[in-house]
C-alpha cells in the first residue's frame, strides 16, 4: 500500500474541501458579520459570476482576467442589489432572508429564461502532480491559497486600514459613528459589494471545476450557509476559518472511513453539534469569553 | 454667528419634543444648556447634529443651512459631538477611536497631538480596548477624539455625569482652555452646577423642550433659582 500517497491524500481532500466551503462562505460571512443580513442569492451572484468567467473565457480572455471580471461584475451587481433590496433590511434577519431567497429565485429563473437550461463548461486550468499511486489536481491547491489569500486579505482590510477602522465603528454603534462624520450608507454598501464581489471570484473559479448552470449556485448556497451560521457574525473572518477547519475535518475523515454521501451529510450533523454548544456560532462564543476575561 | 437655531422644532418620529426653540451662539462663547431630567437637553444636541429630524424651523451653522444635512455632512463640517454617554466604541482601541476624530471637520491628517496635549492620559492607552478604561478616561477619550479633527463647535452631553469630582474639574479646566486658547465654541449640557459655573459664558434653561430663560451663570449663585432650573 502506498503510505506516502495516502497521507498525502487525505490532506489534498481536507484542503479542497476547506477550501470549497472558505470560497462559498467568504463573501456571505463578511456581508452578515457586518450587516446582520444573510444574503440568500449569494450563489446567484457565484452564478453570475461563473457565466462571466466561462462567456469571456471562452471569448479568448485569459483565465485570471476572466476570474477578475466576474469579481467585477457580480460586485456591480451586488451594489445594485444593496441599494434598492437590502438596504432596507439591515439588521432584520428574517425578512432580508425571504427577500434575498425571493431575489434568488428570481435571478436563476431569469438566468433560465435568459441562457437556456443548457450547461457550459470551462476546462480546469494547471493539470496535475502524482505522489506514488495518487494524483492531484494542481488547481485544487490554488483553491485553498486563493482562500487563504482571501480570508488575511480581508482580516487586513479590516484590522489595518481607515476603511476597516470605519466599518468597525459603523458596527459597533452606526449613530456615533455618523456623528464622526463616517457615511455609514456608503460603508454598507462598500462592504455589500466588496461581499458580492469575493462570492463573484468564487465563482469564477469554481466554474473550471464544476458545469455551469442558471442551478449553479445552489450548489454552493447550503453548505455556505451552515459555515456562516457556525462561524457567527461576532468576528466573521475568524468564525470562517474555524468553521471551515472544523467542518473540513469532519468532512475528510467521515467522506474516507464511509463514502461522499456520508461525509456531505455528516457537515449537517457537526453543525448541529455546534449549535448546541454554541447558538450563535464559534466566533461569538469566542468574543464573548475574552470580553469576559477583559472585565475581569 | 457660529450656530443659529431659529424656530426649531423637533422629535422623535412624529413625537415632537422640541418646540419653538430659537437659539444662537458666537464664535468661541461658551452656551450651557441646562434644565431638569428630560426636558429635551439632548434631543436638542441630537437635532443639532442631525441625529433626530428637524420638524419645522431652520439650523444654520456658519452661514449655512444644514437643516437637510445628514449627520455625517454636519460633522464634516465641523460640529464635533460629545453625546451623553460618551459614544466611545468599547471594542475598538483608544487609537482606533481617536483616529475616527479625523471625520469631524475636513483635516486630512489625524492630529493627535492636539488630543496628547489636553488628555496626556490618552497616549499610554492607545493600544488597549477603549471598553476597558474607566467612566473619566472615557469621557476624555470623547472628547480628545473630535480634538483630532478639526471641528468648529463641539456638543457636549453632560460630561460630568458618573465621573469622579476631580476629573469633572479637570473637564472643567480643559473646556474653558479650548475655548479661549483655541477659540473653540461650545454647546454644554449640564446638571453639575459647579461645572457650569466653572465654564458657561451664558445659560439658556429649557423646560418642556422650550427656552424659558437665559440666565448668566452667576445668577444660579441663588439657591432658589438653582433649584428651579436644574435638578438638584
Ligand atoms: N429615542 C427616543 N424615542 C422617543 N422618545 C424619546 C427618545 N429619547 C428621549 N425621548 C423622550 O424625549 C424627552 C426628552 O428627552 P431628553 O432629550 O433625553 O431629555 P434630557 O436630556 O433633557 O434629560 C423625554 O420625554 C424622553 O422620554
Ligand atoms: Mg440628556
Amino acid at each position: 500500500m502506498d503510505f506516502v500517497g495516502q497521507i498525502v491524500s487525505y490532506f489534498y481532500q481536507y484542503f479542497d474541501n476547506a477550501a470549497f466551503l472558505i470560497l462559498a462562505a467568504v463573501g456571505l460571512i463578511l456581508i452578515y458579520g457586518m450587516m446582520g443580513v444573510i444574503n440568500m442569492a449569494h450563489g446567484e451572484l457565484m452564478m453570475i459570476g461563473a457565466y462571466v468567467a466561462t462567456l469571456t473565457y471562452n471569448a479568448g480572455t485569459p483565465v485570471p482576467l476572466a476570474i477578475a471580471l466576474a469579481g467585477c461584475a457580480a460586485g456591480a451587481a451586488g451594489i445594485i442589489i444593496e441599494r434598492l433590496i437590502v438596504r432596507h433590511f439591515y439588521n432584520q434577519l428574517l425578512s432580508s432572508l425571504v427577500v434575498t431567497w425571493g431575489l434568488s429565485l428570481i435571478l436563476s429563473q431569469g438566468v433560465l429564461v435568459l441562457l437556456g437550461p443548457s450547461t457550459m463548461n470551462m476546462p480546469t486550468p494547471l493539470g496535475s502532480f502524482s505522489v506514488g499511486d495518487f494524483s492531484f489536481g494542481v488547481y485544487r491547491m490554488v483553491l485553498f491559497g486563493v482562500a487563504v489569500a482571501m480570508i488575511v486579505g480581508i482580516w487586513m482590510l479590516f484590522r489595518y486600514t481607515a476603511f476597516g477602522n470605519r466599518a468597525h465603528a459603523a458596527m459597533e454603534n452606526p449613530r456615533m459613528a455618523e456623528a464622526l462624520g463616517v457615511n455609514t450608507r456608503r460603508v454598507y454598501t462598500t462592504t455589500f459589494g466588496l461581499g458580492s464581489a469575493l462570492g463573484g471570484i468564487a465563482g469564477g473559479m469554481f466554474a473550471m471545476t464544476a458545469a455551469v448552470s442558471p442551478f449553479f449556485g445552489q450548489s454552493y448556497t447550503p453548505l455556505a450557509f451552515i459555515t456562516v451560521v457556525i462561524g457567527g457574525g461576532a468576528n466573521a473572518v475568524l468564525g470562517l476559518a474555524y468553521a471551515a477547519a472544523y467542518l473540513a475535518g469532519v468532512q475528510t475523515i467521515t467522506s474516507n472511513v464511509f463514502n461522499q454521501y456520508i461525509g456531505y451529510v455528516s457537515i449537517m450533523a457537526a453543525a448541529f453539534v455546534v449549535l448546541l454548544a454554541m447558538p450563535s456560532g464559534i466566533s461569538d462564543f469566542i468574543e464573548r469569553r475574552r470580553m469576559r476575561s477583559m472585565q475581569r | 454667528m457660529m450656530l443659529e437655531l431659529s424656530s426649531v422644532c423637533s422629535g422623535y418620529g412624529r413625537v415632537r419634543i422640541i418646540n419653538d426653540v430659537s437659539l444662537t451662539v458666537s464664535p468661541g462663547e461658551i452656551v450651557a444648556v441646562i434644565g431638569r431630567n428630560g426636558v429635551g437637553k439632548t434631543t436638542l444636541m441630537k437635532t443639532i447634529i442631525g441625529e433626530v429630524q428637524t420638524h419645522s424651523g431652520t439650523v444654520t451653522f456658519r452661514k449655512q443651512d444644514v437643516t437637510a444635512l445628514p449627520t455625517s455632512a454636519r460633522a464634516k463640517l465641523g460640529i464635533g459631538y460629545v453625546p451623553q454617554g460618551r459614544g466611545i466604541f468599547s471594542r475598538l482601541t483608544v487609537g482606533a477611536n481617536l483616529a475616527l476624530g479625523t471625520g469631524v471637520g475636513t483635516a486630512s491628517q489625524p492630529n493627535l497631538e492636539r488630543a496628547f496635549e489636553f488628555f496626556p492620559i490618552l497616549k499610554k492607552r492607545l493600544r488597549q480596548p477603549a471598553g476597558s478604561m474607566s467612566g473619566g478616561e472615557q469621557q476624555q477619550l470623547a472628547i480628545g477624539r473630535i480634538l483630532v479633527g478639526e471641528p468648529d463647535i463641539m456638543l457636549l452631553d453632560e460630561p460630568s455625569e458618573g465621573i469622579q469630582p476631580s476629573i469633572v474639574q479637570e473637564i472643567g479646566r480643559t473646556v474653558r482652555l479650548l475655548s479661549r486658547q483655541q477659540g473653540l465654541t461650545v454647546v454644554i449640557v449640564e446638571q453639575n452646577l459647579s461645572l457650569i459655573q466653572a465654564v458657561a459664558d451664558r445659560c439658556v434653561v429649557i423646560d418642556n423642550g422650550a427656552v424659558i430663560a437665559t440666565l448668566a451663570p452667576d445668577e444660579l449663585d441663588d439657591p432658589e433659582t438653582a433649584k428651579t432650573y436644574l435638578a438638584i
